[in-house]
């Protein structure tokens, strides 16, 4: 904003509201690093203070570590995100370039299309999926939710890319046309190289779906060397009635924190990209 | 003869010609388009179509897993419309939607405008925001079993000590409490998205915009409902047409929270579904139910895309 | 330090094994196998609460059987919870392993995908004391057995002996009135109960079921058509059940499932709940405080008599397998008394033996507190009883149909309507309405 602000002012309009967001944001993962530090003991006791820890351990997380399979899920979990956000991205591309940049007869009827694709919800295409998936032999694969997921990353990338692909003004491509080159070297050469930023933050939308996805995992991998870590973390960490309370919690953060930090080093990508994706819909 | 010599030369030109010919032709808009895109329409089609034409055919059918199944028409959806679960799942998919999406519309769009301000740490701080959105859905609602339990809620432990309950409210067990605290976990998840999403929207509004209005005496308040908000607009319908489609059709917060409890109070289309493919080995009833979601979701899109698109 | 046993008497055991399944083989496969014989088998089983059940499996068991037959055998875990799906998976794609385990009435579900062991049932029941009447529910489908019974995991009551012994309750009651006389005095000084009446899978079947029963309330008759919900009993099992809710517990429960009440009794919250053994499992192994004033009782009684819920674990044989013969040879095998009873023992009595031949077996007398799981046996049915088995119960079960009908009324809905909601669901469900 334009004026020159007093700190009052500043605190009301920033730090106030700001310190709110953060406090109830972030509170629940306050709550998960202690239970993940507390001793059992400590865990289930009503008489003293919850939110403190009084002995901390790290036996939960070397626990996890050592006695479960969380860094084979981790491992499954990013390869199946590196993946299907690779497919996503190519595929989405693929469909939004034409959608942004040509002129053709039936390109609305397209976009309508991909948008209904979209509709159709997961919790009903598990059911037929589960049995396609059988029938190719893909139960317990990587494979399976490699190729599923990108079902439901697709029509959004492509709708975010096709913003950003709008943006590249004409002149360029025209002058590489003038040059000689195709359509395909154009797009290449080109256009593509100055959507970057689009792709980063295509990429981490697609890469945080894939990695929380659970009902294809849930139904597709049921064996504990290929789970991803939501699938593996609740089967797994739980015996019967019994939760891993600890456990569960250590897996959470140690799922969400790394990729936080990496995803810092994104953000301003990620809100460049979707600035001129977004708007010029 | 010319003739002849003129097709000798004809045919000596002919193969870089035939070249050109298919480089020009791939080159027409048309083509170019419908080639770029056949990957992934084929791909989608055989992931999704098919299967969906299968889902329904499946929802036409009685089929107990295991056994072959037997074409009923529209018998699956005759049950369930006679189901009173199934209405009070309709009713509890769409408040719950409902609610949350307003609610992180207008979070999401307080959050972005506060976050637009520039400060020290803007990149950590915003990664931070994040974390509710990316941490596993399923991981975070475990932590959340432990902030609603009314023997360790932070919530309670100040109720009771401020001497307004004992043992205070009982989160999960009431069912509109229950339906309240899944509305609030979803909106604490899906807030970030809409929020970073928005502040995108927002650094594309050209600063002489505001400069113009506030030489022309608008107030903070008119500045925003006169250049923000219209300017937001097409941001914010489709951040809340992806946040309807994904709410709509949630799953793993209530399986995991209360799977549908207190009597079906949480239950949404999703696990409903979900219940009776999986549990009852009822897959035709299951698709029935599921496919029920598709004509609301659909018109909910509709509506909201006119309402917005009227009002520009 | 409870299967200390097998070491020493390994050796003995294993002459015997190999004489033993030689015999069972023998009897079961009169054909020399000279055709092409299956060179592995694959159990599916789920990841059991007791870790050395599994490993007693998959490290003394599975070894054993292929040094006697060369058969290798796998023993594949599916996670809890996951099982189910799994046996879908593999019902309908006719690909996987060779032998499941099964919950509940899936011998039903998946019948036409099952072998019929018939022969096997009646050769281990005679050998190892005769059959529970329980047993058979689950596993018999138009007169042929389908699987193999195995074991009950059973719920029971799991109370504080100290708090109840202060307000004047040596022994635990005997009949829900008298478990509500206390129940109302414990809450009342600060000690509710805490029974499940959410969306779980076991802790509320557990003692609703039996309530219901308790009063004499039926879902539907034995002829597998006629509702009866709707009765004078089923009313008065509902009134209780709500004035019980109201007079004893936190309201929480309405909203549980099934890890909220060991997660309760952990912190002490709650002074009685029903559950099956892993509260004392766990009590004994991480709060031994917790763990000495932690018993195990047997559900209490009603007007028309005391009931359980079954809780039928079996074993089943898909049709799917390639050499059915050697898959019969291996479950006849597995189900011959010495495997069978050290397989038991590495449990700890989590799973009770369907045999009246464990009656009185060794295994009983480590934790006297399990011995109700025993007794509980004779009067455990499943869910839909008296009716027979049928897939329709498996939808009623899915959704919850019995259970909401008693949240509902605890939560304030009056017996009426919360019946007669019930019976129009019951009606929808087996196709009546």
């Amino acid at each position: 904003m334009i004026e020159r602000r007093g700190w009052r002012v500043r605190a009301l309009h920033l730090w106030l509201p700001l310190g709110g967001f953060l406090l109830v944001g972030l509170a629940p993962f306050y709550w998960m690093a202690i239970t993940s530090l507390k001793p059992n003991a400590e865990l289930y006791n009503t008489r003293i203070m919850p939110l403190i820890v009084y002995h901390p351990t790290l036996k939960h997380y070397v626990d996890l570590l050592t006695e479960t399979s969380f860094l084979t899920w981790t491992w499954n979990t990013t390869v199946v995100a590196v993946a299907s956000t690779a497919i996503s991205l190519v595929l989405g591309s693929m469909l939004a370039y034409p959608l942004a940049r040509m002129r053709f007869a039936g390109a609305g009827l397209m976009a309508a299309t991909v948008a209904a694709t979209y509709l159709v919800p997961q919790p009903f295409l598990f059911i037929p999926l589960a049995d396609i998936i059988n029938n190719l032999g893909l139960s317990n694969t990587l494979t399976s939710v490699i190729l599923t997921y990108p079902t439901m990353l697709i029509p959004f990338c492509a709708w975010l890319l096709i913003g950003y692909f709008k943006t590249v003004p004409r002149e360029l491509e025209e002058a590489a046309r003038i040059d000689g080159a195709s359509r395909y070297q154009t797009m290449l050469r080109v256009i593509l190289p100055l959507c970057v930023p689009g792709f980063i933050s295509a990429g981490i939308f697609a890469f945080t779906l894939s990695q929380n996805e659970f009902l294809y995992a849930l139904i597709f991998l049921t064996k504990t060397d290929v789970r991803t870590v939501p699938v593996g973390a609740i089967a797994e960490l739980i015996r019967g009635d019994v939760f891993y309370w600890g456990q569960l919690m250590a897996a959470a953060l140690l799922g969400s924190l790394p990729v936080a930090f990496l995803y810092s080093f994104f953000v301003e990508h990620y809100v460049a990209g979707l600035t001129a994706g977004s708007v010029k819909a | 003869m010319a003739t002849a010599t003129s097709t000798a030369v004809a045919v000596a030109r002919r193969p870089p010609a035939l070249g050109d010919a298919i480089g020009r032709w791939l080159d027409r808009e048309a083509v170019f388009s419908w080639l770029m895109m056949a990957l992934p329409l084929v791909f989608l089609f055989a992931l999704v179509g098919y299967p969906f034409v299968y889902g329904v055919w499946l929802s036409l059918e009685d089929r107990p897993v295991a056994q072959p199944g037997v074409f009923v028409g529209l018998g699956n959806f005759i049950a369930d419309a006679h189901d009173p679960v199934f209405w009070q799942v309709a009713r509890n998919t769409f408040i719950y939607t409902g609610v949350a999406t307003v609610l992180k519309m207008v979070g999401g769009l307080a959050l972005a405008l506060v976050i637009n301000q520039s400060f020290r740490a803007k990149n950590l701080v915003r990664a931070a925001l994040l974390l509710p959105f990316i941490v596993p859905t399923v991981l975070s609602t475990v932590a959340w079993m432990w902030i609603l339990d009314p023997a360790f809620s932070v919530l309670n432990w100040i109720l009771v000590h401020a001497g307004m309950a004992r043992p205070g409210p009982s989160w999960l067990g009431n069912p509109s409490l229950a339906m309240a605290s899944i509305i609030v976990i979803n909106t604490w998840r899906g807030l970030p998205f809409y929020a970073i999403t928005i502040l995108a929207g927002l650094q594309t509004i050209p600063l002489d915009l505001y400069e113009a209005a506030t030489i022309d005496g608008a107030g903070s308040w008119a500045r925003f409902r006169h250049i923000t908000l219209p300017l937001l607009k097409p941001v914010i319908l489709i951040v809340t047409v992806f946040s309807i489609i994904f709410t709509f059709a949630d799953f793993q917060l209530v399986y995991v929270l209360t799977h549908g409890g207190p009597a079906n109070a949480t239950q949404l289309f999703a696990t409903y579904a979900f219940d009776i493919a999986m549990t009852g080995g009822q897959l035709g009833r299951g698709a029935s139910v599921a496919l029920a979601m598709l004509p609301i979701l659909g018109l909910m899109i509709i509506a909201l895309t006119a309402y917005m698109r009227r009002r520009e | 330090m409870r299967l200390s046993r097998q070491s020493s008497t390994s050796a003995s055991r294993r002459t015997f094994l190999k004489t033993a399944a030689a015999g069972a083989a023998a009897s079961l496969v009169g054909v020399p196998r000279g055709h092409a014989a299956a060179k592995s088998l694959t159990l599916l089983h789920e990841s059991s609460f007791i870790k050395n059940y599994d490993a007693y499996f998959a490290k003394t068991l599975a070894p054993a059987y292929e040094k006697l037959t060369g058969v290798k055998v796998n023993y594949e875990l599916a996670s809890v919870g996951s099982l189910q799906t799994r046996v879908t998976t593999i019902a309908e794609t006719g690909r996987g392993a060779d032998l499941t385990l099964n919950f509940f009435n899936w011998p039903f579900l998946y019948d036409e995908k099952y072998l019929d062991v018939s022969d096997i049932a009646e050769a281990v029941g005679k050998q190892q004391g005769g059959w529970y009447d329980a047993a058979k529910e689950a596993v018999v489908v138009n007169g042929k057995w389908k699987a193999i019974p195995f074991g009950n995991t059973g719920q029971l009551m799991n109370w504080r002996t100290d708090w109840f012994k202060e307000v004047g309750f040596e022994k635990f009651p005997d009949t829900w009135d008298e478990l509500l006389e206390a129940g109302t005095k414990l809450k009342a000084k600060g000690h509710p109960f805490g029974f499940e009446l959410g969306h779980g899978f076991g802790d509320n079947h557990g003692w609703i079921y039996p309530l219901l029963w308790s009063y004499g309330g039926h879902e539907v008759e034995p002829d597998g058509k006629t509702i009866v919900l709707d009765s004078d009993e089923t009313a008065r099992a509902v009134d209780f059940a709500r004035k019980f809710f109201q007079q004893t517990m936190l309201e929480d429960v309405l909203g549980w499932t099934d890890v909220s009440n060991n997660k309760a009794w952990l912190s002490e919250q709650i002074s009685c709940t029903n559950n099956a053994e892993s509260i004392l499992y766990v009590a004994k192994r991480d709060f031994p405080e917790i763990g000495k004033v932690t018993d195990q009782a047997m559900n209490p009684k009603g007007p028309k008599g005391r009931f359980h819920l079954l809780n039928s674990w079996s074993h089943s044989i898909f049709t799917s397998t390639p050499d059915h013969e050697a898959a019969k040879a291996f479950l006849r095998w597995l189900c011959d008394k010495p495997q069978l009873s050290a397989w038991y023992a590495s449990a700890e009595t989590y799973y009770q033996p369907f045999l009246h031949g464990y009656d009185d077996a060794p295994m009983w007398k480590v934790e006297p507190r399990n011995l109700p799981y025993r007794d509980a046996l004779a009067t455990a049915h499943l869910p839909g009883w008296p009716a027979p088995v049928s897939r329709a119960q498996s939808e009623v079960i899915a959704k919850y149909v019995v259970i909401d009908m008693f949240a509902k009324a605890c939560a304030g809905a009056s017996t009426k309507d919360v019946i007669a909601s019930a019976v129009t669901q019951l009606k929808q469900i087996y196709g009546q309405g």
